[in-house]
């Protein structure tokens, strides 16, 4: 496998570039788009939350930026990876390539978009006075275990939106509902005890709160929970890759 | 790719056949999924039976029949873009199929831009590419041309460009699903050429023609498909020959 994606690295890299530039094309502001939108989400939730809901976390912008920026990169990698397979079907029947460069060209976009993202969440850790600490070693550890889950979840959900094309509608569906399930505009503690367990089994809360770990409390992450979540997301990589594998071959008919 | 032991065969075709299903309504949404997951007239249509065949490294072959016969989906198989139902396809060197000119052009980027594309899905990487851009740009006599958006070409050029960029990827296969017919006289002797030129370097050629005259004259092995099975295979002269007397 790694023999025969190290052979077609160009496709990798060109797939790579036109994610990240055609998806823009035409508009005026470009590639900029995708740091725009999550500050202007950001916007929303800052002016909503602290005025409405009287939230008394401190430096709260700060708080949740932190959150949707890697929220961003999920939930992008999701609703464009799911319907890859089918949207690249013209490609698809008539030359072949290694399949999954598709699924690893969208993460790999999604994750250079978030690595430049990390600026914006500098500007607002110098701004709001936070400063940095010497935990951000962590984050190259945290990212790389949101990569190998959001792989891992492509694969499958991608292969299986060839066959039931529904799939991309109750997954959207259930994204928006992960957002609500994720610590990102609230912290876990604020979650009601009796349903503390429910937020733990997601493993974007451990991800997520990571990310504030090592950013905003500037405290070391739980590893041990951390080690779970990658074990989690190992595996389901394993199975997804199997998964793709196998629906590939009936891709071509399928479309 | 599987390495087999007997090393001068460029592709081994073991048993196999391929079934398409036939849906008369395709389950494509869920909804359809569960209402009629058990009553879902599915019919089978078998489009190669139990096709043997060992395409030496070097030979030259002519896939010919009448239109529905299995031979682009015989094609397909050899490229791994559809698997076979049961049975092996074995290649054995790097492998480029032109089936569908163009297929992964990028309408919005310019010609240069998307030779690399194309190229790179070839699975070429930048250097190799950037060695052959120039030999590609000459042989689809694009000129100045080649530094604006495909989506201003007009037919002929598009085609030029993407059969300038598959010849010119050095592949050691070369899968040819009748496209000898492109552009005008001039680049069809052009392409002619090139092929001819590819053969006696020793690649190994299939192609899929209705074009007799023209198969006759650069291939030395033809094969006829009838039914999904192999109804001749020999010295293209005699094939074909056969071919018309029953045809034609």
């Amino acid at each position: 496998m790694f023999k025969e994606l190290y052979n077609y690295r160009q496709l990798l890299k060109s797939n790579v570039s036109k994610e990240i530039r055609g998806k823009y094309k035409g508009s005026f502001l470009g590639v900029l788009w995708s740091f725009v939108n999550p500050l202007l989400m950001t916007l929303v939730y800052a002016i909503v939350f602290p005025f409405i809901l009287k939230s008394t976390q401190p430096h709260y912008v700060t708080f949740i930026v932190i959150a949707i920026l890697p929220w961003t990169w999920f939930t992008t990698v999701i609703s464009q990876g799911t319907n890859t397979i089918v949207v690249n079907g013209g490609i698809i029947k008539k030359v072949y390539f290694p399949r999954e460069i598709l699924p690893i060209s969208i993460v790999t976009s999604g994750l250079i978009n978030f690595l430049i993202s990390c600026l914006i969440i500098a500007i607002f850790l110098i701004c709001s006075g936070i400063g940095f600490s010497i935990y951000i070693i962590f984050l190259p550890i945290i990212v790389l275990i949101q990569y190998i889950l959001l792989l891992g979840l492509i694969f499958i959900t991608s292969a299986i939106d060839v066959y039931i094309r529904d799939a991309e509608y109750i997954i959207a569906f259930l994204v928006s509902m992960l957002f609500y399930g994720t610590p990102i505009l609230y912290s876990s503690n604020l979650f009601p005890a009796k349903f503390s367990w429910l937020l733990k089994l997601n493993p974007l809360t451990t991800i997520i709160e990571s990310y504030r770990n090592i950013f905003y409390y500037q405290t070391l992450p739980n590893l041990k929970e951390l080690g779970i979540v990658f074990i989690i997301s190992s595996i389901i990589l394993v199975i997804g890759y199997k998964i793709f594998k196998k629906l590939e071959k009936g891709f071509a008919e399928e479309l | 790719m599987k390495k087999k032991s007997n090393n001068e065969y460029a592709i081994v075709v073991d048993n196999v056949s391929k079934k398409f299903k036939i849906y008369y309504d395709k389950p494509n949404t869920l909804k359809e999924r569960l209402v009629f997951w058990k009553n879902s007239k599915v019919n089978y249509h078998e489009v190669l039976k139990n096709i043997n065949l060992q395409i030496k490294k070097g030979e030259t072959v002519a896939l010919i029949g009448v239109n529905g016969s299995g031979k682009s989906t015989l094609l397909k198989l050899m490229t791994k873009i559809i698997y076979p139902t049961e049975g092996v396809i074995t290649t054995n060197g790097k492998l480029t199929s032109l089936l569908e000119l163009g297929a992964g052009f990028h309408p919005d980027f310019t010609g240069r831009e998307n030779i690399y594309f194309n190229a790179s899905i070839f699975g070429l990487t930048a250097a190799e590419i950037d060695k052959r851009v120039q030999d590609i740009i000459d042989f689809s006599e694009l000129g100045d041309y080649i530094d604006t958006p495909v989506r201003t070409y007009s037919s002929g050029m598009y085609m030029r460009l993407a059969f300038s960029v598959a010849i010119n990827v050095d592949a050691e296969i070369l899968l040819i699903d009748e496209i000898l017919a492109v552009g005008d006289q001039h680049f069809q002797d052009k392409c002619f050429a090139k092929l001819e030129e590819l053969k006696q370097s020793e690649k190994t050629i299939v192609i899929v023609s209705h074009s007799l005259d023209a198969v006759r004259k650069l291939c030395n092995r033809g094969i006829w498909i009838y039914n999904g099975e192999v109804r001749k295979d020999g010295k293209i002269d005699e094939v074909v020959d056969e071919y018309l007397k029953v045809c034609g």
